[in-house]
């Protein structure tokens, strides 16, 4: 592809990336910390948007690998003295293990049922980080988790994490634009079609949530070092519902939907709960709003005008059937 | 001559005017005080109460020019939401943006575990006041963190030195624990158990209850309780869920047939449960009121809490906060400065005049030696709740945690 | 281990299973009917408490305070269920899976704030009338008297919803609409006044439950929270839209709680998910629900 060709096709993301790497050199120190957030909680979007956007399932416990991967790094460092990037490919396997095992028994549902089975799942793993108080720490959560000294202050953790997240991004990118990233689609548009053309859906499905799973304890390792602790309400279903959220903010029908809703979330929550308590009731409206007026998120209303129409991708089929019983 | 002159009598003229303009030209900053509590979830009413015990000192401190005499206080307030990574991103904010020098917070000890070494990167003075896990002060020392409240090892040990008194006296053998199954349930109840068989071997644990955080329904609870027939049942439970037990086992006759001994029942619960807690029961509290009425400072902070807040009586959380100004205000003093290097220096090991009387910052965990306080609850003609009466002081230097111990939890966790 | 030690175990598990079939029966019946899994529940569930409260509050004087309170807030409840409806869930219908439960989570994020601020973060507690302020004993089991009403309450609401679904004609159609919406429509049914009336006898209930709740320990903040995940598992084990299949969820669930104090206390909440898991994998329907729906 011609250079030209390329920046037409990737203006956007590079556009972004630019945009990240500058901001140390243009604001205040303690919005490159909001900006670390929403890099790492973007990140759990989008491994969260495999399962919803392109394979067409909600899953509610996400969360689980997010914190499993968070607690592996967090517990290497403080109790083994393991140093930062050897944790971080630990902790997506271990996230990623979990997913195997989780996700063997959840690809046989679909729909509401795979949903909450998703949520107790996680639920489970929260009582379990909760209850095993003498390993994790319990409520009083994991303390005295300290990056390298190189990356200790606030711009080279940044740069890190920008680091990682965007490799992070580059590999899901490519898996969801070969051939395993098509697959997903087609089941999401049509599962019974899938099969019939002999493909094994449950197989295909499980990998993709052991991908997701991955790449959301990718993210939460990153937290750990960040925050300086840990704390089990990383598993709960409230944060499961954060990548649903930014997800859907930002659009699910696009690769960087839920990266932009985590920008839009995080701000409105570090700005909101700047001047007033009432962030739920805040954060409900802003909810129902978009839902029913924005839907497909912020790219799902770019969509409908402009230079992104062609990209636009969604599935039919529910669509239809809802409208026959309907009217 | 006469031009000389006028030049020489103008230069002096003006540079007196400058000197006296001085002062105003150079105007002492103010003090920013971060204050991030739980204003949601759980710990709301705490939080509130702390936040006027602190906004008093506060308003007290500025009537004579601030600290120093010429360092207003400004309070910044945030909303921790009782979760430690919000608590951690509202601590940063405090810092970074509002350029805070202290930090009282928070209701949780988890979010006071995050915070801790936010504050000590960022060499932010950091003042719990509500949550009192040991863990804050004995493992991951900060020199920035000063713990105003007595701490769950001296609560602990506090109540079983009471208790095991109370044992000796009425002749019991077995009692049974009643426990919120989260780590401060968890650590407060093995320190008791612990410390009541150093002080009185011969009481054995019949059973031990470990009902879930935020348990609504303690019926299993109480009727398995009340069919073991302990002794007493040395209860561990979260505030709210010590209310809800208590009003849940009322109807069962529960307080009639068995010895309740050792709940926390802070003024907050006195006061807003008046009309329903059970008379007689055995309680422990961090900082009430009514046991340092003798101590003008607290004749006077509860006075002038009363007036102005609408005759209202300050809870534990009140004097607390009100006692973590005034702490720093006598460090900033020390230090004849606020610059917080030069302050958390001088509050090492300082003894500081508060509302519960002069108390000492033990040197080795910025630990508060303030007192728990055991007692009856019981009516009082001159409040409309009632109070604790029959009060054992249990002093902070008493129910600590040995130095030893402190000094080999932390070379285990360097390991 | 004494028989009336066992039987006042099985009591407290009874009552706390009368309690959740309270909470749950009326989210079965809305998903089971409308497929709406509503978040917000528990949220009206606790709107209901406060209610209730809040009419005692002003009739304190009377004997028959609590008596009064508790259907006054389920009438209450039911209203801002119908309003809820009119205005928010209608519009819901036809979206997606994800957008339904965000609509509905949201929901109960703003009325869990409006709670708030409407009545405060102070705990309320209702002083109970003296009739129920001593317990009773049946074969030697303690059992506060309070929940002897409780029992009964649930019992004549499941009555009162098996006679509704089994012999009045809208019970009918409700329990075709279960089985199969399409073919409701397809007879010409008005569907939407449907969906109206059932949410708002489902939030009716809701509230009702909140009201018997009311008279329980205080009314506090975050009782939602706590609630909803266990609700949600009481409605897979007994199965999406099936009275019998919420109240068997219901008891099953009580009593695993009730009798895991005894050999495994912190599990209780770790069993209950394990055979909601069991369950979903083996059996998604639920143990009395219909498969077609699966």
């Amino acid at each position: 592809m011609s250079a030209k060709r390329f920046l037409e096709k990737y203006w956007l993301p590079l556009l972004l990336l630019a945009a990240a790497a500058a901001l140390p050199l243009l604001i205040a120190e303690f919005w490159i910390h909001v900006f670390n957030e929403i890099l790492i909680l973007g990140l759990f979007a989008v491994s969260f948007n495999l399962i919803f956007g392109y394979m067409g399932q909600l899953s509610f416990g996400h969360a689980a690998y997010y914190s499993i991967g968070a607690y592996t790094t967090g517990l290497l460092m403080v109790k083994a003295k393991w140093p930062l990037l050897l944790c971080l490919p630990v902790s997506m396997l271990t996230a990623g293990a979990a997913a195997l095992i989780l996700g063997f028994f959840c690809v046989r549902l679909r729909g509401i049922y795979f949903a909450i089975l998703t949520m107790a799942f996680g639920q489970l793993v929260f009582f379990i980080i909760f209850q095993w108080y003498s390993f994790t720490g319990g409520d009083n959560g994991l303390q005295g988790i300290r990056p390298p000294p190189w990356l200790f202050s606030t711009n080279p953790y940044y740069y890190f994490t920008l680091a990682v997240v965007t490799l992070a991004m580059l590999v899901l990118r490519i898996i969801t634009e070969s051939p395993f990233g098509y697959t997903m689609r087609a089941i999401r548009d049509n599962t019974e079609r899938t099969e019939f053309i002999g493909i094994n859906v449950q197989k295909y499905m499980v990998i993709n949530l052991v991908i997701a799973g991955m790449f959301a304890g990718l993210a939460g390792a990153l937290w750990g070092p960040f925050n300086r602790s840990l704390a089990p309400d990383l598993t709960g279903w409230q944060h499961s519902g954060i990548p649903v959220f930014m997800a859907v903010l930002g659009g699910p029908h696009h690769f960087l939907g839920p990266m932009v809703g985590s920008v839009i979330y995080t701000f409105l929550n570090a700005f909101v709960t700047g001047f007033t308590e009432y962030w739920p009731l805040v954060s409900g409206l802003v909810i129902i709003w978009v839902v029913l007026l924005m839907p497909g998120g912020l790219f799902g209303v770019l969509q409908t005008s402009g230079r992104f129409r062609a990209k636009r991708e969604t599935g039919e089929k529910e669509k239809a059937a809802k409208r026959a019983i309907y009217g | 001559m006469k031009t000389k002159n006028t030049i020489l009598i103008a230069l002096a003229v003006l540079l007196a005017g400058c000197l006296m303009g001085a002062p105003s030209a150079f105007a002492a900053e103010p003090y920013h005080l971060g204050v991030a509590l739980g204003f949601t979830g759980t710990g709301t009413l705490y939080s509130k109460d702390q936040l006027e015990g602190i906004q008093l000192a506060v308003d007290e401190i500025n009537a004579k020019g601030g600290f120093l005499g010429k360092h207003p206080i400004k309070i910044f307030q945030r909303d921790t939401q009782t979760k430690p990574d919000v608590g951690v991103r509202e601590a940063k904010d405090l810092i970074l943006r509002d350029k805070v020098r202290a930090i009282i917070n928070d209701y949780s000890s988890a979010v006071a575990i995050a915070v801790k070494p936010i504050c000590r990167e960022y060499k932010t003075l950091h003042l719990p006041s509500i949550s009192n896990s040991e863990n804050i002060t004995k493992v991951d020392f900060s020199p920035y963190t000063f713990q105003l409240v007595p701490n769950t090892y001296m609560q602990a040990k506090a109540a079983a030195l009471g208790v095991a008194k109370m044992a000796k006296e009425k002749n019991w053998k077995e009692y049974v624990t009643l426990a919120s199954d989260y780590e401060w349930g968890r650590s407060t109840q093995e320190e008791t158990v612990k410390n009541l068989k150093a002080a009185a071997p011969d009481l054995v644990v019949k059973k031990e209850f470990w009902p879930r955080l935020g348990e609504t329904q303690f019926t299993s609870f109480i009727t398995s309780i009340m069919a073991l027939k302990p002794d007493f049942v040395y209860p561990v439970l979260a505030s709210k869920d010590n209310v809800a037990f208590t009003e849940q086992a009322k109807p069962y006759g529960f307080f009639e047939k068995i010895p309740y001994v050792g709940s926390m029942q802070s003024v907050t619960e006195l006061i807003t449960e008046a009309k329903t807690v059970p008379r007689g029961l055995v309680a422990i509290s961090r900082a009430p009121f009514f046991a340092h009425l003798n101590v003008p400072m607290m004749a006077a902070f509860v006075k002038n809490y009363r007036e102005k807040y609408d005759g209202k009586y300050p809870s534990d959380w009140a004097v607390m906060g009100y006692d973590a100004v005034y702490a720093l205000k006598q460090g900033i003093e020390k230090a004849k400065d606020i610059d917080t290097d030069k302050v958390k220096d001088a509050m090492k090991g300082l003894t500081v005049d508060l509302t519960r009387g002069k108390l000492q910052f033990r040197p080795i965990d910025n630990q508060l030696r303030c007192s728990s306080y055991l007692g009856v609850v019981a009516d009082d003609p001159k409040y409309p709740f009632p109070i604790l009466k029959d009060v054992i002081e249990i002093k902070g230097i008493d129910s600590e945690r040995p130095e030893a111990e402190i000094l080999s939890a932390r070379a285990a966790e360097k390991k | 281990m004494e028989f009336s030690f066992i039987f006042s175990q099985f009591l407290s598990g009874l009552t706390y299973g009368v309690i959740l079939f309270l909470v749950a029966s009326g989210l079965s019946l809305i998903f089971g009917v409308m497929n709406i899994l509503n978040f917000a529940h528990a949220t009206l569930w606790l709107i209901g408490a406060y209610f209730s409260y809040s009419f005692w509050h002003l009739l304190q004087d009377s004997h028959f305070a609590l008596w009064v309170s508790i259907p006054l807030a389920a009438l209450a409840t039911g209203a801002v269920g119908w309003a809820l409806e009119v205005l928010l869930i209608k519009r819901i219908y036809k979206r997606e899976l994800h957008e339904q439960l965000l609509v509905t989570y949201a929901v109960a994020l703003i009325l869990g704030d409006l709670i708030k601020i409407v009545w405060g973060p102070t705990d309320r507690l209702i002083i109970r009338p003296p009739v129920i302020q001593q317990p009773i004993h049946i074969l030697g089991a303690p059992l506060d008297s309070y929940f002897v009403f409780v029992i009964l309450m649930g019992f004549a609401v499941a009555a009162g919803l098996w006679w509704f679904l089994t012999f009045t004609k809208y019970g009918h159609i409700v329990k075709a609409a279960v089985f199969s919406r399409e073919m409701v429509g397809a007879l010409g049914i008005p569907i939407p006044r449907i969906f109206t009336w059932v949410f708002t006898l489902g939030i009716f209930i809701a509230g009702l439950a909140g009201g018997i709740q009311s008279a329980i320990g205080s009314v506090t903040l975050g009782m939602d929270i706590s609630i909803i995940i266990q609700a949600f598992c009481v409605v897979v084990i007994g199965g999406f839209g099936s009275l019998l299949g919420t109240l068997a969820g219901a008891l099953i669930v009580g009593e695993v709680f009730s009798f895991a104090i005894l050999f495994w206390t912190d599990g209780a909440m770790v069993l209950i998910f394990v055979i909601t898991a069991v369950i979903l994998i083996v059996r998604p329907w639920g143990l009395f629900g219909t498969p077609m729906r699966a």
